[in-house]
């Protein structure tokens, strides 16, 4: 049979391949602000929310549980602000705070409505943990690719503060860039990515997606368009082998396989890319040999 | 017509209930080159980030060029100290220049033909232009501290506001530095610099301001660097 041309294939294939290209994008700021772990905390944090929707509206729907992840998202990365903020726990201890408090709270909702029998269809919930790529509907194809075009087109738009606001913040402040509304576009942009692509690739791994394709870029490219480019390119292509692979042999789960051809190209870049640390090392021992 | 380039009145600056500067009443007209000086602590750097609007103030006004509202603080070009911006992100000297146009620049912030050439010209003025495609990383301090100034230029403010620019540099660029604020000075901008070093304020500065949480002294470095004012701004300890 011919994979490349199967139904299922091309949903799973296209609705990846987008999610993962709008990750790759939108991640860099984040990235670049030393702040990665953040959508970390975030995509954790969505998954007490995917139960809870699915405890009020009653339907196992992507549009009703995106609800869910997206307002558990926020009220996770305010809650990191708020103890940051007010208190002397620092960043990284808040945010594994927020991490493991929000997904075990998802845990303890999860199997009460697993063993309640007034909770019928529950089984997929599992699903939003690891991801269940293989089920995707169309309809999530969709509001996969309606989050993307929508974080990209905001990216686009506001590409010149972003840029400043993530160089030298203080700096975008004199110039009258406001704040709060790059730091509310970059946390709409980041959890609408994480909601839409919880089914895709999970809670957990989605935050591979948002990180690795800008430090793959970093490691060979010297300018931010061309960092963005590399990511873009090298996510995408990692969203198609991944597919395939999960397609071709079964019992290979698709999101996981996407993170490890991610995780692949992550490594042979350390080895080989010109500002990898392998690199460095050789260089190194090349002026050391020459002293 | 306003009258002083930057004004305030009454200002108080406080941190956790701690007082960092209070009731400063400035005045500084245009075209002059002022100074800040004063210890550590005394609240130099908060002084012009409470004018700048990037700290927030428990009483008092600034104004620029007589407008009060927040706005008139993109009149001021900063120059950050050297610490403040994130090295790692990948990125050219020109880019970095070019990011001093952003006022100018129209509804989708994409920089024109017109910013570039300012942008390369400022680089020209700080004697950068070789190293305009390097990565701002692998600039040496002095470097980019030169940047920092071109990009201050090419926002083509009427004001210039800078922490501590010659903190650190060689005495090439500290001329090279101190040659273009007096060229730009002499086109009707108007400096205010934190500095560090009291002996070269009479060669650097016309004006002075002697700072320790409350203003100690200012006025015309003539007038108001006295062995006096000194001795109270630096060795008199604030009651706390």
């Amino acid at each position: 049979m011919d994979i490349l041309s199967s139904y299922s294939f091309i949903i799973v294939m296209l609705g990846t391949l987008v999610l993962a290209v709008a990750c790759a994008c939108i991640g860099s700021i984040s990235v670049f602000k030393g702040q990665s772990l953040i959508g970390d905390a975030i995509g954790h944090a969505t998954f007490p929310g995917v139960v809870l929707a699915f405890m009020i509206f009653g339907v196992l729907d992507s549009a009703y549980l995106i609800i869910g992840a997206i307002v558990f998202g926020i009220l996770a990365f305010h809650l990191i602000q708020k103890i940051t903020d007010h208190s002397k726990v620092t960043l990284d201890s808040a945010l594994a705070l927020i991490l493991s408090g929000f997904f075990g709270l998802g845990l303890v909702l999860k199997s009460y409505v697993q063993g309640h029998p007034n909770f019928n269809g529950s089984q997929g919930i599992d699903d939003f943990i690891f991801g269940q790529a293989a089920y995707m509907l169309r309809s999530d194809v969709y509001l996969i690719i309606a989050a993307a075009v929508v974080s990209l087109l905001l990216f686009y738009v506001f590409y010149q503060p972003i840029k400043i606001y993530i160089f030298d913040q203080t700096f975008s402040q004199t110039l009258g860039i406001k704040q709060s509304l790059m730091n509310g576009l970059v946390l709409i942009m980041t959890i609408s990515l994480i909601a839409v692509g919880l089914k895709a690739v999970g809670a957990i791994l989605i935050v591979n997606l948002l990180i690795a394709p800008t430090v793959i870029g970093r490691l060979w490219c010297t300018s931010y368009p061309y960092v963005l480019a590399l990511g873009m390119i090298v996510a995408g292509i990692s969203a198609f082998i991944g597919t395939y692979l999960s397609t071709a042999f079964v019992g290979i789960a698709t999101g996981p396989a996407i993170i490890l051809v991610l995780s692949c190209a992550l490594l042979i870049s350390l080895i080989v890319a010109p500002s990898g640390p392998i690199k460095a090392l050789i260089n190194k021992r090349r002026v050391g040999n020459q002293l | 017509m306003f009258d002083y380039a930057i004004e305030t009145q009454d200002l108080t600056v406080a941190y956790q209930g701690k007082i960092a500067i209070e009731n400063i009443n400035l005045k500084l007209k245009r075209a002059s080159r002022t100074a800040i000086v004063g210890p550590n602590g005394a609240g130099k750097s908060t002084l012009i980030k409470a004018i700048l609007s990037l700290e927030k103030r428990v009483t008092g006004q600034v104004s620029i060029e007589g407008d009060d509202s927040k706005k008139a603080r993109q009149k001021i070009a900063y120059v950050p100290q050297k610490g403040d911006v994130n090295w790692d992100f990948p990125t050219t000297v020109l880019d970095v220049v070019i990011m001093g146009r952003y006022s100018h620049m129209g509804w989708f912030k994409r920089p024109s033909k017109e910013d570039k050439d300012i942008a390369l010209n400022a680089l020209k003025a700080m004697k950068m232009i070789k190293f305009k495609d390097r990565q701002i990383s692998q600039l040496s301090g002095g470097q980019r501290q030169r940047v920092f100034l071109a990009r201050a230029m090419a926002e083509e403010a009427d004001i210039y506001i800078m922490d501590e620019p010659l903190q650190g540099i060689d005495i090439k660029t500290e001329a090279l530095i101190m040659e273009t604020i007096k060229n730009l000075q002499e086109k009707g901008k108007t400096f205010l610099i934190v500095h560090h070093n009291i002996s070269t304020v009479p060669d650097y500065f016309d004006h002075v301001i002697m700072l320790n949480q409350t203003i100690q002294a200012s006025g015309s470095v003539n007038d108001v660097l006295t062995e006096g004012n000194i001795k109270n701004t630096y060795y008199e300890m604030s009651d706390e």
